[in-house]
């Protein structure tokens, strides 16, 4: 028994660090997304039935893909496939030369970074949702199972099974080609999956609470995704950015929770506990952005602000000013309610609760901020710290009546109930 | 979860070694960080030259010693090292297997963390 449960340990290993190149070269012979994972999975199948027979071959990657072409010819003899006959053979002669090749397992990686950057951007393609998106790139590039990304985004497996069936079928549908964009079309098609890759971060990240292995571990994911995206696409400033921001961010996961779980406030923070690692790594990918010109651009603008924070070694010696700053920059860049908001409160830092509370105010009337919790939140900060203490503690209660995060409440009602102390 | 891989050579494998011999593994193993580098399991790698040309420097009681390799007490020597960006054990095992020098040297998986072993 328990050789049996390594043994399939070991194969899942395999198949976590196979599946992306698998999927990819296999995706650039038969030029379609989904047939390409079906023969994945296909192979897959055959070595959970072998291997525990065989034992695990000495190169289970050349192993899996030589599987997987066998069954891509036969798919190809069937006529199974869309295209055309002609391309049908010039595409068997391909194939067949490739299982011929002296060394399959070297032969695996001679178009590995491309065939990794087309299969990014077709998982990523905006004709999807973007859950959509991002299940199927976690599916493809991270080789998650079904059931894990269904853990990781905390939705029941069958519904990602349904999205991961109906992004391939739109693909196919669609008849999505199997490559990098050029031109014009990269710029909105690349932001397509910076936009992606941060939202799989996100999902790891804000899942403090989250005793489930799964979610800490999809940040690790994503960085890895952009970490690969950098490599491939090395000149574009963007994903650097987004790669900075990260690596920035998650630095300081060790000290965003308390003892019992509860979430600790940036300036609250132990920094002690921040990777450094993690944190030099980030201000590199920053530097990257900025030397490449793209310092004005929404990723390395939000990098440079967690970078403001990572570099001070102390909350008081936060660069406020900088902050309050970069946040103009980055409103100007991508105009939005809650990055208002956070500029505002940088420049209650920088400048005093009499300059914010003016930005604060004008956000009032701002409909997508109706029922968001952190404005009255910081405007009840503000307002505390001008003296104003029965407004404060009105705006504080709003505030804990609208989040939906029980330990957020407690923390609300508790500075509520400070104030009202304050202003007697 | 890093882990790294450190190629276990024996030291008078590596010293008799001929510079084509040589010059075919290491092409062999840049091959193989490509691949782990565009994949995105690779966060750092080398080979080191030879024990012979290199040193081993301690300080007990307020004395310093330096004694020049080859290390002739040791057979094995550090050849190179893979710095793997992966989940598990079980992937840094996967991807050790993977590697060309498993076919003339050993290659030990090792988990990145503390540098002791009792608890609290």
């Amino acid at each position: 028994m328990a050789a049996a449960s390594e043994t399939r340990r070991a194969i899942d290993a395999v198949w976590r660090i196979e599946s992306a190149r698998l999927i990819a070269g296999l995706a650039r012979i038969v030029r379609d997304v989904g047939v390409a994972e079906d023969l994945a999975q296909e192979a897959l199948v055959a070595a959970l039935e072998r291997w525990p027979e065989t034992g695990i071959p000495d190169k289970p990657g050349a192993w899996l893909m030589a599987t997987a072409k066998h069954r891509a010819i036969d798919l190809l003899r069937r006529g199974t496939l869309l295209e055309r006959k002609h391309d049908e053979l010039a595409r068997e002669l391909e194939i067949d030369r490739e299982l011929n090749a002296p060394d399959l397992d070297a032969a695996l990686d001679d178009h590995i970074g491309d065939d990794l950057l087309r299969l990014i951007f077709v998982a990523c393609h905006p004709v999807l949702s973007t859950e959509a998106r991002a299940a199927l790139t976690l599916r493809l590039l991270g080789g998650l199972t079904t059931d894990e990304i269904a853990r990781a985004f905390l939705v029941p497996e069958t519904t990602v099974a349904q999205r991961i069936v109906r992004a391939k079928r739109t693909l196919a549908d669609k008849r999505v080609p199997f490559e990098v964009p050029r031109g014009a079309d990269m710029a909105a098609r690349l932001s397509s999956v910076l936009e992606v890759i941060y939202l799989v971060f996100n999902e790891g990240y804000s899942a403090t609470a989250g005793d489930d292995w799964m979610r800490p571990a999809l940040c690790e994911d994503a960085l890895r995704l952009g970490r690969i995206l950098a490599r491939l696409v090395p000149d574009e400033p963007e994903v650097h950015g987004l790669v900075a921001l990260m690596e920035i961010q998650a630095s300081r996961s060790r000290a965003r929770t308390g003892p019992s779980g509860e979430p600790v406030l940036l300036l609250d923070q132990n920094r002690a506990l921040w990777d450094q690692v993690l944190v030099r790594r980030g201000l590199a990918a920053l530097e990257r952005a900025e030397a490449l010109g793209g310092a004005g651009g929404p990723y390395a603008l939000q990098a440079a602000i967690a970078a403001c924070h990572a570099r001070a070694r102390t909350a008081d010696e936060t660069d406020w000013p900088r902050i309050a700053a970069l946040y103009e920059a980055l409103a100007r860049r991508v105009p939005s309610p809650v990055v208002e908001l956070n500029r505002a409160v940088a420049v209650g830092m920088a400048f005093g609760p009499a300059a914010a509370l003016p930005l604060v105010d004008a956000l009032a009337s701002e409909p997508s901020l109706q029922g968001y919790h952190l404005l009255p939140s910081v405007r009840g900060d503000l307002l505390a710290k001008l003296g104003r203490f029965d407004e404060a503690r009105a705006e504080c209660e709003r505030a804990a009546s609208l989040t939906r995060n029980a330990r957020e409440r407690e923390l609300l009602l508790a500075r509520a109930a400070g104030w009202a102390r304050g202003a007697s | 979860m890093p882990f790294m891989l450190l190629v276990m050579e024996k030291g008078e494998e590596r010293r008799a070694r001929t510079a084509p011999e040589g010059e075919a593994a290491y092409a062999r193993m840049l091959a193989f960080a490509d691949g782990l580098t565009k994949r995105g399991l690779l966060k750092a790698c080398d080979s080191l030259r030879s024990d012979a040309e290199g040193v081993r420097v301690a300080a007990r009681g307020g004395k310093r010693t330096v004694v020049d390799g080859p290390f002739t007490e040791s057979k094995e020597i550090v050849g190179g090292f893979f710095l793997l960006d992966c989940r598990t054990m079980e992937e840094a095992i996967a991807i050790a297997h993977e590697c060309p020098a498993t076919e003339w040297a050993e290659v030990e998986v090792r988990e990145i963390g503390r540098c002791w072993e009792g608890n609290g």
